[in-house]
């Protein structure tokens, strides 16, 4: 009796010690010999419905901006969270679903032609995966349901 | 009151000005700027559609009839069949190019509410909120096409009013007044008009595109500075850049 009450106690006690130790973190090799650490944050979150959540999303929509807005490269740019969302076709092209993924909510400020700052324009920015899909001015569309608040 | 060839020039000089200045303001791509000055010209003629035997009201049902056929081609040329389409997309022209201009001419009546500022402002919402919609254009180009029929509508109605001035005679025509106007009051069916008119304007609202990048790219401290920019050379140097 007191042979299998230690050993009951010792599993529970080993159960619970383990429960406090932190799992341990993913490395991604790189090169010969190295590796990254990935931090949470960036761990690939794949959705069933919306696929995987765009991890380099501010590379993407500086690249993708530079060559859509004039003066895309000399513009100052603030990144919200990929949200889950998707859009429906125009009315008159059916309604049907036309894409379901990640918006990622970014605030553009160009310069003018004279080199004067405008007030930032909100965009939404559709992503499938890694790759940008299209952008749509505003942060509200018909058209558009967030799924993500 | 002017004739289909002074409305049609001065509404699409008013749209060509319109139109290039919101270019230049980088409001509109190239693409966008070309459909502005269409919009902004058929705004322009719009207003006469309820004149039964006018130009206008068969240019606009032409449009009004293609442009149906065109989309329904679209929504359902991966279902139909060729035959199916064509039975379809012909039924629904000779629909509205016929059997709907027919309707439309026996209640409309010219110089009506269709000649008035609110319905200057209806055309603008419907067109934005058809724009986001149909087409799903974002708020800011559906709001700017909108804003080119009423520019459009508007010239036509200002138009109007200057030709009821008599310059030789110096006098008012009959028709004074009856094109630029708020709305019908003199008799109570003409008032219960009215009030729709001004009832359905709310109501379009509720349902149309967000207004804010509408107001702030044109009505905005903001854009009033952005005007400025674009108005005469930045650097002082005049076609030398």
């Amino acid at each position: 009796m007191k042979k299998s009450f230690k050993i009951t106690m010792l599993t529970i006690a080993v159960g619970v010690f383990a429960g406090c130790v932190p799992a341990p973190k993913p490395h991604i090799p790189v090169g010969i010999g190295g590796s990254i650490e990935v931090h949470p944050s960036q761990e690939t979150v794949v959705d069933k419905e919306y696929g995987a959540k765009p991890l380099n999303y501010t590379t993407a929509i500086r690249a993708y901006f530079s060559t859509k807005i004039a003066r895309g490269g000399l513009s100052q740019y603030k990144y919200g969270e990929p949200k889950r969302a998707y859009k429906k076709k125009g009315l008159a092209y059916g309604g049907d679903i036309d894409w379901k993924g990640w918006l990622v909510e970014t605030a553009i400020a160009t310069p003018t032609r004279t080199g004067r700052m405008l007030t930032p324009k909100p965009y939404m920015v559709l992503f499938s995966g890694e790759q940008i899909v299209e952008h749509i001015l505003g942060y509200s569309h018909k058209l558009i349901t967030k799924v993500d608040k | 009151m002017a004739n289909f060839n002074t409305h049609f020039m001065v509404a699409s000089g008013a749209s060509a000005v319109v139109s290039g200045t919101l270019l230049s303001m980088e409001v509109v791509s190239p693409e966008q700027a070309v459909n502005a000055f269409v919009l902004g010209t058929l705004g322009g003629l719009l207003p006469d559609v309820d004149s039964a035997h006018s130009t206008s009201i068969k240019v606009g049902f032409n449009v009004l009839s293609l442009l149906m056929t065109i989309m329904l081609i679209f929504v359902k040329s991966s279902t139909y069949s060729l035959v199916e389409m064509f039975i379809v997309a012909g039924l629904v022209f000779v629909g509205i190019r016929y059997a709907l201009l027919d309707v439309f001419r026996k209640i409309s009546k010219h110089r009506g509410m269709f000649h008035s500022i609110p319905v200057a402002f209806i055309w603008g919402i419907v067109i934005s909120i058809l724009m986001q919609y149909f087409f799903g254009l974002d708020s800011l180009v559906s709001w700017v096409y909108g804003f080119m029929v009423t520019t459009g509508y508007f010239v036509h109605l200002t138009l109007d009013e200057l030709y009821s001035v008599d310059l030789g005679n110096r006098r008012m025509k009959k028709s004074s007044g009856t094109a630029l106007k708020f709305g019908m009051f003199k008799t109570s069916k003409a008032q219960i008009h009215t009030a729709i008119i001004y009832v359905t304007i709310p109501l379009l609202l509720l349902i149309a595109p967000n207004t804010d990048l509408f107001i702030n790219a044109l009505f905005s401290h903001d854009a009033w500075l952005n005007f400025k920019d674009v108005l005469l050379p930045y650097d002082g140097k005049w076609f030398i850049h």
